[in-house]
């Protein structure tokens, strides 16, 4: 969308652009059509958002933060009056919420009327919802969340949605009935008065939070059940997550494990004290992936162990991973300090930047250095090129997206020495994106190989689907891919006629399941006569899920299937509720520098979003674009991203395009750039381009990794790490400290012609330097210019005194001697 | 408990950004900073009764910290325009200061030759990135004049820098 210079006041004008740069809308984009001194105050502006902070402190922060921390504790403690076990229960809470208001009613009167104040308020809510917008009081769920337990009256609050809560099936299991339907995201929220005591009270509990996807947790007795967000564990508990799934375990002294998916973890021992003692965290890992980012703690023998069959590892203060991909093998990643892994009596520290393997009845691998980053896949094989950068795949090399060539993707691996890499892990983010269409019209002609819709010929082959009875004459959606010359080749002909709303679909873990209502990852679906559902389908199970978002917002599913190698991919269209972060008809999801963003997008317009998930479930969208509520433009409407062949005339991908005044250009686009056209066909034939706007600069780069490596040698605006030339720091943004031993991250880019760059050198790890014993001082009193001694007036009656340190010398010639007397 | 620390991690880096603008000493911010989040704690229960964003409601208490640091200074929150003329005289060429990247020093100093309520709006528009609609909250006013200080206060801000 061309951004215009309209009729509005100057400051008016300036507030939409910056709104659209906040958006993430480029400069360049932005700054078109205005004044030259608009113009000025743009760049200004967006200058001023880049100005670097001073470095800070981090001791004072952390003063600041345990002090925030210790007010909270003493804030809350007068109201800790009563036992643990009472806390636990939601009938404890209430007693505890109506007994100092003195209001002696009944217990089941109070149920009444909070049961009648819930229902008043979700109505007078849904009501008020309909009616007017809704003040944005906290800047996120998280937020608010964290301001409702962090108030003392606040916290006197719990959500309660439209659909009935289970209530937990023991005294503080809150484990949920596998066959029921968990508590879902409130659709809409209302407050009532009942205490919830679920935070990380004390040294012995931890508390998870942000749930994603299906998460359970196992008590001694055996029963694993779902859990809710701010559930409580304590030490015998196990926690597992399940595929596209994840959860964060939070300790009382700030410590805090994340479980990524298809993961396992047992608390074994759970004593989290931020300063009274020693802090003891053990947990055994069964299977899965941990990150582990743990408090400083400086009391004698505090101890955070991870456990796995093979091997285990201690850390104090710093921040790793673990990973165990199989019963007889871990590896562990340190992204900070250092972890003592062992295995086998064997102990290797692994400092920052490094990875160690370790297998069972074996002592762990020498550390290496570790590799990651994301760009284009440029060969595939044995030897895989990433970002410019070869790795060498091995068996045990783990694939997510089934990623090709073309395709942008995250990379982790190991310097293996001699510059060899090692890829571990390589994960698809985003398809590569050329050549695409939509097109949206009424059926003409449908034969084997071709059809005609819109006036368009379609190819087709047997890699088509087809949703629905389409027939000739059916209004439908058509996505496919533009082949040489221009040709369409359909991948997907949905039908729209009747269609009650607009279409969604992705792939998602079952997590609850009812009659009329499914969760799966996370999203109420709703399922009616006409919802296909294959057999067999349980809670856990991975699906693909289609259908429509109904008017009321509800999201109707057509077909739930089963899959079992999931297309982790996901479509949908809503309302704009969010942006940065972004939240569409209620789901959140993130962005990457690379997510195409329609420009000129505000809260409250309708888009549609496409994108992909991640193995923790997180949605990251790859597009994002303004749905044209005018369906008669609609119809005619084709977007497809191409590669320029010509700008004069205008060619992409072999399809000529007509261009006016009208067609909004965005970006300095130039011939082998890739470029989205949205295009209106005219009744004529004629492709008239709407908007072209620039995906990716013939030489954008492809892409950066960061390379750990150890200094072997610097000096003046120089630096050397093995196996590589000496680097010139000209140019080169440096953070922190080089020095001889310093363990860098060197973020690389390499750009299109295969010049290589080194943007910036990150020191994580630096070894503490040997220091000599420190000279023994006198005993000082707090002021550090008195000294204490052992006054012995004439040899007799000794006796301690504190006197100038200008004194000093006198008092030790007569006899004084430094320090108390003993 | 967690939750105080959790909200404190949230802020804690723009609200000292925010503090730092304005009172030009690290350590004096560091202090102010570790003031808001006291009174942020000590009047957490009140903040309820409110209906201002969370974001806007800490930045009124740190707005208003600033008030009184500097009424405690007995100081004046303006320098002379001397001063700002300095700014532009210490060999930063106006295309150095837009081309590459702004010194906060310099903007800071800047700040302080625009009229209060313009220096405010900028700072937490853009030094902290603040949306207009909880500006306007913040400093409790409308939307559109939020916007106009936002507009002359730019304006002032780049004569000052020297980029006119």
């Amino acid at each position: 969308m061309m951004p215009k210079q309209d009729q509005n006041l100057p400051e008016d004008t300036l507030q939409q652009r910056l709104e659209q740069l906040e958006a993430g809308v480029p400069l360049d984009v932005c700054l078109k059509d205005l004044s030259q001194q608009d113009r000025e105050l743009l760049k200004m502006a967006a200058t001023l958002r880049e100005a670097p902070s001073p470095a800070r402190d981090p001791s004072i922060v952390s003063a600041q933060r345990a002090q925030v921390v210790r007010l909270m504790g003493q804030q809350h403690r007068p109201k800790s009056q009563t036992s643990r076990a009472e806390e636990e229960t939601g009938l404890a809470s209430l007693w505890n919420w109506l007994r100092p208001r003195r209001a002696y009613v009944g217990v089941a009167g109070a149920v009444m009327v909070l049961f009648t104040c819930a229902l008043v308020a979700f109505l007078a809510l849904w009501l008020l919802r309909g009616m007017s917008p809704e003040v944005e009081v906290a800047d996120s769920p998280a937020e608010e969340q964290a301001i409702a337990e962090a108030s003392p009256v606040a916290s006197e609050k719990e959500r309660v949605t439209q659909f009935p809560s289970p209530e937990p099936t023991g005294d503080e299991s809150g484990i949920e009935s596998p066959l029921q339907v968990p508590t879902p995201e409130p659709a809409y929220t209302a407050y009532m008065p009942v205490v919830s005591g679920q935070g990380a009270r004390d040294p012995e509990h931890a508390t998870l939070q942000e749930i994603r996807g299906l998460v359970q947790v196992q008590r001694n007795d055996g029963a694993w059940g779902p859990v809710r967000e701010k559930k409580t564990v304590a030490a015998g508990w196990g926690v597992r997550t399940g595929a596209l799934s994840s959860a964060v375990l939070t300790f009382y002294d700030g410590s805090v494990a994340r479980l990524g998916p298809n993961s396992e973890v047992w608390l074994d021992e759970l004593d989290a004290r931020q300063a009274d003692g020693p802090r003891l965290v053990a947990l055994t890992q069964r299977m899965g992936e941990t990150e582990h980012d743990v408090a400083a703690s400086t009391a004698a023998g505090s101890s955070y162990q991870v456990r796995t069959a093979s091997s285990l590892g201690e850390a104090k203060g710093t921040r790793f991973r673990v990973q165990v991909p199989q019963d007889d093998l871990a590896r562990f990643n340190v992204d900070r300090g250092v972890v003592a892994v062992t295995g086998q009596d064997v102990t290797v520290d692994v400092v920052a930047g490094q990875s160690t393997t370790v297998v069972a009845g074996e002592p762990p691998d020498a550390p290496t250095f570790r590799i990651t980053g994301e760009g284009e896949v440029t060969q595939t094989g044995a030897t895989w090129i990433i970002a410019g950068q070869p790795f060498e795949t091995h068996a045990g090399t783990h694939f997510v997206g089934d990623p090709q060539i073309g395709d942008w993707v995250l990379v982790e691996g190991r310097l293996m020495g001699e510059d060899v890499r090692v890829a571990d892990r390589i994960v698809l983010l985003r398809d590569a994106s050329a050549n695409r269409f939509t097109i949206t019209g009424s059926v003409e002609t449908m034969g084997r190989a071709e059809w005609a819709v819109a006036g368009q010929t379609i190819m087709v082959d047997e890699n088509t689907s087809t949703e629905g009875d389409v027939q000739i004459d059916s209004l439908v959606r058509v996505e496919g891919v533009i082949l040489k010359d221009g040709v369409l080749l359909a991948e997907r002909i949905r039908l729209l006629d009747d269609a009650p709303g607009l279409p969604f679909g992705f792939t998602g873990i079952v997590q609850g399941i009812a009659d009329e209502t499914w969760i799966i990852s996370g999203i109420i679906i709703n399922v009616d006569d006409a919802t296909t559902v294959d057999a067999g389908i349980a809670i856990g199970d991975i699906v693909n899920v289609r259908g429509w978002i109904l008017q009321d917002g509800r999201w109707l599913a057509r077909t739930i299937r089963h899959v079992s190698d999931p297309e982790r991919s996901f479509a949908f269209t809503g309302e704009v509720e969010n942006i940065a972060p972004w939240v569409v008809g209620g789901v959140p999801f993130q962005i990457r520098d690379w997510t195409e963003i329609e420009p000129g997008i505000q809260i409250g317009d309708l888009v549609s979003v496409e994108g992909r998930i991640l193995e923790d479930g997180t949605w990251v969208a790859s597009e994002i674009v303004l749905v044209d509520e005018d369906e008669d433009e609609d119809l005619l409407r084709v977007v497809f991203v191409g590669e320029v062949d010509d700008i004069d005339p205008w060619t992409v991908s072999g399809i000529s395009l007509t261009v006016n005044e009208a067609t909004a250009i965005q970006g300095d686009i130039a011939v082998g750039d890739r470029v989205k056209v949205t295009v209106t066909i005219l009744p004529d034939g004629t492709w008239l381009a709407t908007r072209i706007e620039l995906v990716d600069k013939k030489d954008g780069g492809l892409g950066c990794v960061t390379i750990t490596a150890v200094v072997v040698g610097t000096g003046s605006g120089w630096v050397e790490v093995p196996n590589r030339p000496r680097i010139n720091l000209e140019g080169v943004t440096v953070e922190g400290d080089l020095q001889v031993g310093s363990v860098i991250v060197m973020v690389v880019c390499v750009d299109e012609d295969g010049s290589i760059t080194i943007e910036r050198i990150i020191v994580i790890y630096n070894p503490e330097p040997i220091k000599p014993p420190p000279p023994p001082s006198p005993p000082e009193t707090d002021q550090d210019h008195k000294v204490t001694v052992c006054h012995k007036p004439n040899g007799k009656n000794p006796h301690s005194i504190t006197i100038a340190r200008s004194a000093l010398e006198a008092h030790l010639n007569h006899g004084d001697t430094l320090g108390p007397c003993k | 408990v967690d939750a105080a620390g959790e909200l404190y991690d949230r802020h804690n880096e723009r609200i000292f950004r925010y503090v730092w603008a304005r009172v030009r000493e690290e350590q004096t911010a560091e202090d102010l900073t570790g003031e808001v989040f006291t009174r942020m704690v000590g009047n957490l229960a009140g903040y309820r009764t409110t209906s201002v964003p969370f974001q806007a409601w800490l930045y009124r208490i740190a707005h208003n910290l600033i008030v009184d640091h500097y009424r405690k200074q007995g100081n004046r929150m303006l320098v002379p325009l001397a001063q700002a003329e300095q700014v532009r005289e210490e060999g930063n060429s106006p295309a150095s200061i837009v081309e590459q990247r702004v010194a906060l020093g310099q903007v800071q100093e800047a700040l302080e030759a625009l009229e209060p309520s313009q220096g405010e709006v900028i700072a937490l528009r853009f030094l902290v990135g603040m949306p207009l609609r909880e500006v306007a909250l913040t400093l409790d006013k409308s939307i559109a004049a939020v916007k106009g200080l936002q507009y002359r206060g730019l304006i002032t801000l780049r004569e000052q820098l020297g980029l006119e």
